[in-house]
């Protein structure tokens, strides 16, 4: 039998993604080489699909090519300023080059450049609570200093305006959407703090096993990378209001406060106790975690 | 005014100097009666005497520059540094005060700083012989042939003054013999010996070299040696000249006896501390080095050679100690391994095996059965290597073996693309067959070239790979006669001319292995041990003369590469058009370029390879069967870009052939063993292939390399685990992993499949 029961996409972090509604804004910038052109394709196809996992579509848009002006992003921004509030979220990817003149950061887009001062007012007016900018441009460091604000996240490629050659840390970010290893602790969701580390980490070594110097090291800034989800690994999983699997969802979250606790406590025990209480917490866990999937299995049928 | 800037920058850097520093015989290049009398106190080993006398010297009314050698001859540079300012002060016209000002920096080891004071010298006196002659010095050091530039006119004009020519057969005699040039060796130090005693001037060095010429005739107790310590007991020259003579022809445990009688003799050399502690550090003996060359730093703290030894020296604490196996009494040698702390989990596993299989293969090929543990050594950073080699950051070879002591570049000291660690370990291991094989009589050519022809027939990958540079000397005709092939590694004429003398090399062994068999390669060595020479070595184990080999060996050339050389023009010509047809994304054309230039020279696989290049244009083009094919061909034929390597396994993991993909993985170790996931996957296939002993090693190495994803490494290792039974062990990394993700669902089903294991249920 088919489930009939309203089908919500779920979060399997239950505290690491609010159910607020998330808005995607991926920005396109102009290649200048068929080569960056061909890279920035991609990569905001990544994204438009990673994006397609955390929310709906109509809530993902994509300014690409000729509309990705500077006054079709203030009028994105305009649109959506009326139809979101604080609880909400917001994600906006700038992928592209950027420049930086000592004075004033630009990202290249067909018309006017949007510059670091039209990014500041276009998020400073945008109501959502929580807002994640994420610039994988050139000199992207640059917007650093001017736009940190308490309900805001900054990812950037750069560390400051400075370093001005064309960067490889988008790849690896948008790499990290649908990586199995950028999801470090396996609950299928890449945080922007998880696609971040990955993408730091491949950045250096990339540097350093090809005999490199740096020319590009990524910042991060803000509160809310590791709450803030960006892409689901596998397939959506449909949720029920099913009373039983709602009770071991309860039960889940109970285990789960429980081994932070006992993370929290380790320093004050022995290496046995604690491997002893986590064995028994984790076998605790994998076993209702059975049970999850068969009840599951069983609305399924 | 010029002049002037350029000695006040010099002074400085004197300045902070002060110990003892050798002040050699200078043969006439100061001429005062009152300093040469307190000279010849000094030659003839009247120490008490001759340093009673230069301080004299010092308090009196001698001029400035003898103040200056009477301070330098005491040990105080700053004050012979000073004396010597004052005298160029007082007298701006002489070119003889700069030569020996020049001299004390050379003497410091500031050889650019000295040459710019000689050629300021030569400008004010433009035939100074003694200028020449530290010119001509210091270039003969740098391997320059300008050298010749300043010492021919030394040699063709009666005229010179008489210590200046002495010093200058003196020098060609040296450098003759370092070239095995004996008959010119032996006519420069009759020459010199002529001049030395029409001038009575001291024999020291002229007893030295000949000493060192008996040495490399075999004649280890010369009867110089004895002449000279008669002459002056304290003059340790004699033992470390001849010891510098050993080092360059490898022997260096006898060097460090030969050192170790120097400094016997004469405490304050500094310099035979020095390469007493080198050597002794290739001799693998640490502590003793570090007192040596300690002491030498203290005798001569100028000395860049002693610095950074010690420097590397420190940096030991860094490295990891390895004896596989631990505990003696196995019944073999065990294998010491000094790794750096951060790398030694990822290299040693793989270290160790290709350690033992040369040593299995080279024990049975060579007929020599090794009689001390082998040291391998493998440094991050490339110039770490460099000063363990020579003392001096800067040289360009990847590895160095000392006898049982190998010194290489570690995987991570260059780009993956540009470094086959695997096959260099294998290369160094050759050499210590050889060397030990032989008491270190092995030519350099025949060491080199049964490296290189075993890294072509036996190494990790396999294969005769020549660089497009060498073709280009083949086809210039440049191969040395065999005789003279030593030349081409000591004395090269030509930028390109040691690596054109490897593979010349590696030839010559190809040959006579193919064409007269792998006994005769081995009785080659064995001709080599008992003191034959090439050409010797070549009559009495092939029957024929060197020349007739030669005539041989160039036709094996003509067979095996000729149809390459005769292609070489066009093959470059479509080698350069093929790039600008990548760039236009011209596929088609690519492809048949790529397929043209295989046809050509199919064991090319450079980096550039067409290989690479046709796979990449067949993959673009859909054809993913030809793309597999072109990377599988290139792989085969040694091609080694890790990249690449990775892009095949993968294709061939897909296509089911899993045991090829296998062996492919084994490659990318061979030249980029520092990649988790190239580890994870190959264990992974491995853990498919029910090989979880060879599993559990690659996840280890993944987990070592502190991966971004630990809680999937630990699950790996978990699995390898259980897989091979040990359900305790996987238990513990499934901990580990859930510590990390409590929600990791693999892992959790895994966990709950071991406790029922356990369990009996």
């Amino acid at each position: 039998m088919k489930l009939r029961l309203p089908l919500l996409l779920l979060s399997l972090s239950w505290s690491a993604v609010t159910s607020a509604d998330l808005h995607v804004v991926v920005v396109e910038g102009l290649g200048g080489e068929a080569r960056y052109s061909e890279q920035f394709a991609e990569q905001v196809t990544a994204i438009a699909n990673a994006a397609a996992t955390m929310t709906s579509s109509d809530r993902v848009t994509l300014l690409r090519s000729d509309a990705a002006t500077r006054d079709a992003v203030f009028s994105y921004f305009d649109e959506l300023n009326a139809s979101v509030d604080e609880d909400d979220r917001i994600a906006v990817y700038l992928v592209g080059h950027g420049s930086y003149d000592d004075h004033q950061y630009k990202f290249n887009v067909p018309g006017p450049d949007l510059t670091g001062e039209d990014l500041q007012e276009l998020l400073d007016a945008n109501p959502a609570g929580t807002q994640l900018l994420i610039n994988t441009s050139s000199a992207s460091g640059a917007l650093q200093e001017h736009m940190t604000d308490g309900r805001r996240t900054l990812i950037l490629a750069t560390k400051s305006g400075v370093e001005r050659h064309a960067t490889r840390f988008g790849s690896y970010f948008t790499a990290a959407l649908s990586a199995g290893s950028a999801d470090l602790d396996k609950n299928n969701i890449v945080t922007a703090a998880e696609a971040f580390q990955f993408a730091e980490r491949q950045v250096a070594d990339y540097y350093e096993r090809n005999g490199q110097l740096a020319t590009e090291h990524p910042g991060m800034a803000g509160d809310n990378a590791t709450r803030f989800g960006l892409a689901r690994l596998g397939a959506n999983v449909p949720v029920s209001n099913d009373t039983q699997l709602r009770e071991l969802f309860t039960r889940r979250d109970a285990i789960n406060a429980s081994i932070e606790d006992l993370r929290l406590r380790r320093d004050a025990m022995t290496a046995d106790e604690y491997q002893n209480e986590l064995l028994q917490s984790m076998l605790e866990l994998a076993i209702l975690e059975d049970e999850i999937e068969q009840r599951e299995a069983q609305l399924q049928e | 005014m010029k002049l002037r800037l350029a000695i006040l920058a010099l002074l400085s850097i004197l300045a902070a100097g002060g110990e003892s520093l050798a002040r050699d015989i200078h043969y006439g290049a100061i001429d005062n009666a009152d300093l040469l009398r307190c000279d010849r106190l000094t030659w003839t080993g009247k120490l008490s005497e001759s340093r009673a006398c230069y301080q004299q010297l010092l308090v009196g009314n001698a001029a400035a520059e003898i103040k200056a050698e009477a301070a330098w001859a005491l040990g105080d540079l700053q004050s012979a540094n000073a004396q010597f300012r004052v005298a160029a002060g007082q007298r701006p016209d002489s070119a003889a005060i700069r030569v020996r000002w020049g001299d004390l920096f050379a003497a410091s080891h500031q050889d650019g700083e000295a040459m710019n004071i000689y050629r300021e010298a030569l400008e004010l006196d433009a035939v100074n012989p003694f200028a020449r002659l530290g010119a001509a010095r210091l270039l003969v050091g740098g391997f320059d042939d300008e050298a010749n530039a300043f010492l021919e006119p030394l040699l063709a004009d009666q005229s010179v003054a008489a210590g200046a020519r002495a010093a200058a057969w003196l020098l060609v005699a040296r450098v003759s013999l370092e070239n095995s040039n004996y008959a010119r060796a032996e006519e420069a130090l009759d020459a010199a010996e002529t001049l030395l005693r029409d001038n009575d001037w001291p024999l020291l060095e002229l007893y030295a070299l000949r000493a060192a010429a008996d040495l490399l005739d075999n004649v280890t107790e010369s009867r110089y040696t004895q002449l000279s310590l008669q002459e002056n007991p304290g003059f340790g020259d004699i033992y470390a000249i001849p010891a510098h003579f050993y080092v360059i022809t490898r022997r260096y445990r006898e060097a460090i006896d030969l050192y170790q009688k120097a400094v016997d003799i004469q405490p304050g050399h500094a310099e035979a501390h020095e390469e007493l502690g080198v050597n002794l550090l290739r001799d693998n003996q640490m502590s003793r080095a570090r007192m040596h060359l300690e002491t030498a730093y203290k005798e001569d703290p100028f000395s860049p050679k002693a610095v950074n030894t010690l420097r590397l020296l420190d940096s030991f604490e860094d490295f990891d100690l390895i004896s596989d196996p631990d505990t003696p009494g196995t019944g073999i040698l065990p294998v010491l391994f000094r790794l750096h702390r951060d790398e030694s989990a990822a290299i040693l596993p793989y270290a160790l095996e290709l350690a033992r299989d040369s040593i299995r293969e080279f024990t049975a090929r060579y007929g020599f059965e090794l009689t001390e543990p082998v040291v391998i050594e493998m440094y991050p950073d490339h110039e770490d290597f460099a000063v363990r080699t020579a003392g001096m950051p800067g040289i360009g070879i990847l590895g160095a073996t000392f006898g049982y002591v190998v010194a290489m570049d570690s995987p991570s000291a260059r780009p993956p693309e540009q470094f086959q660690w695997g096959t260099t370990l294998w290369h160094e291991m050759a050499h210590v067959f050889t060397l030990e094989a032989t008491n270190h009589l092995v030519p350099r050519w025949f060491s080199e070239g049964v490296s290189v022809f075993e890294e072509w027939r036996s190494g990790p990958n396999q294969g005769v790979r020549i660089p497009l540079s060498v073709y280009t000397a083949m086809a210039d005709d440049r191969f040395l006669p065999v005789a003279e092939l030593d030349e081409g590694f000591i004395r090269p004429t030509y930028e390109e001319q040691v690596i054109v003398s490897y593979m010349q090399a590696g030839l010559v062994c190809q040959h006579i292995d193919e064409e007269y068999g792998t006994d005769k390669l081995r009785a080659m060595l064995y001709a080599f041990r008992d003191g034959m020479q090439t050409g010797a070595a070549i009559e009495a184990v092939l029957e024929m003369s060197p020349a007739t080999f030669d005539k041989n060996f160039k036709r094996f050339v003509e067979i095996e590469h000729g149809e390459i050389l005769a292609s070489l023009d066009e093959w470059q010509r479509t080698q350069q058009s093929i790039a600008g047809h990548i760039a236009a994304s011209e596929w088609a054309s690519i492809v048949e370029l790529a397929k043209h230039l295989i046809e050509i020279l199919p064991q090319y696989v450079e980096p550039d390879s067409p290989y690479i290049a046709l796979a990449k244009a067949q993959e673009e083009m859909g054809n993913h069967e030809a793309a597999m094919r072109a990377l599988e061909t290139y792989w085969r034929q040694g091609g080694y870009s890790p990249a690449s390597l990775l892009k095949l396994a993968g294709w061939l993991r897909e296509a089911g052939r899993s045991i090829d993909a296998i062996e492919v993985y084994k490659s990318v170790n061979m030249v980029d063993p520092f990649g988790e996931e190239s580890h994870a996957a190959f264990g992974e296939l491995l853990l498919e292939q029910d090989r979880a002993e060879e599993a559990l090693r690659e996840f280890a190495i993944a987990l070592a390399l502190n991966p971004h994803d630990k809680a999937s490494a630990y699950y790996r290792m978990a699995m390898a685990q259980h897989a091979l039974g040990n359900n305790e062990q996987s238990q513990a990394q499934l901990l580990l992993a859930l510590d990390v993700a409590p929600n990791y669902r693999p892992a959790q089903r895994l966990l709950l499949e071991v406790m029922r294991t356990e369990n009996g249920n």
